[in-house]
């Protein structure tokens, strides 16, 4: 009879046990992860220079041209694509007076001697890659087309780039 | 004795029901939400339906049971020095699947608490994924954040 007592307190314990367990609460966790890039960097490295240009005479100067050209250098995450898109001016001004400048170009490369460069026209969206530390330089050249009756002057205008991952 | 043992028999044989019904209630974190590499200035998504990068937690309970399901949410993952990049939740970022395949999910907002029930084997998946929004000067480098799932089961 003892034993009897017994058993059922254990089957009483099973069934409160097994109501306990109804009304259970538990959790776990897991981990957001992201690896945030560099952010991109560009500098405006050396001006595009036309020097002395002379009335009714057209000049360029070629992309490929490591003294002339104008240059931008980029800085980034390594091997990241990335865009370049160009504002160019249609003149060149001085004062009140313009100078029309054209057939714009533009060579890229992972180094700043432009070796294995590729030529590209510049635009609204030009593909582009880092390399593999993160670099990439940008030349461009242009013509400028003085009329025959060009006011004398200094001219300037400014090229902007903008690079986006 | 002999009696004891009907007793007995009897007790294992109305208890064993009621332990196949109730699974303990366990929760397991089985995939981390991956945003992957993002650009500074380029929020990245990730959708619930992802299979490779949604973060996924996998219940087992009572058969069939209702359970509540509450996150814990972070405003934002913690990377390098302690800079910070914000992570938002959409209402229909965390989806449940009495299934456990992520491609059949009933879609709930991860902010709010939502009431779901067991398989008839009493199991099921929580699937969940959200938007990281970098800044355009976030710091480069890896980042983290815990999303805990609080699960009740209802009476």
């Amino acid at each position: 009879m003892r034993t009897i007592a017994r058993l059922t307190l254990v089957v009483a314990a099973l069934v409160v046990t097994s109501t306990i367990a109804q009304a259970q609460t538990n959790n776990a966790s897991i981990t957001a992860t992201a690896t945030v890039q560099t952010p991109i960097n560009v500098a405006a490295a050396q001006q595009l220079s036309f020097g002395n240009v002379f009335p009714g005479v057209n000049k360029t100067v070629a992309a490929p041209d490591l003294t002339n050209a104008g240059r931008f250098d980029v800085t980034g995450q390594a091997g990241a694509p990335v865009t370049l898109s160009f504002t160019l001016p249609a003149t060149l001004s001085s004062g009140s007076n313009t100078m029309p400048i054209d057939s714009y170009a533009g060579v890229r490369a992972d180094n700043s001697s432009q070796t294995s460069g590729i030529g590209f026209v510049p635009g609204a969206s030009n593909p582009a890659t880092l390399s593999a530390t993160g670099l990439l330089f940008i030349w461009v050249g242009a013509r400028v087309t003085p009329a025959t009756n060009q006011a004398q002057g200094t001219y300037t205008g400014s090229i902007t780039m903008t690079v986006v991952y | 004795m002999k009696r004891e043992s009907f007793v007995l028999i009897g007790a294992l044989l109305l208890g064993a029901p009621l332990v196949a019904q109730g699974h303990p209630l366990t929760v397991t974190g089985v995939r981390g939400l991956t945003y992957g590499t993002v650009l500074p200035g380029v929020a990245r998504i990730i959708l619930r339906t992802d299979p490779a990068n949604s973060g996924q937690f996998d219940i087992r309970g009572p058969n069939r049971s209702q359970v509540l399901l509450s996150f814990v949410l972070p405003a934002a993952m913690v990377g390098p020095s302690g800079a910070l990049m914000p992570l938002s939740f959409g209402a229909g970022d965390a989806g449940y699947s009495q299934s456990q395949l992520i491609g059949s999910q009933v879609g709930f907002d991860p902010s709010q608490p939502f009431t779901a029930t067991l398989s008839n084997n009493g199991r099921g998946s929580v699937f969940v994924g959200g938007r990281a929004n970098p800044a355009t000067n976030q710091r480069a480098g890896g980042y983290t954040a815990t999303l805990t799932l609080n699960v009740t089961v209802l009476p």
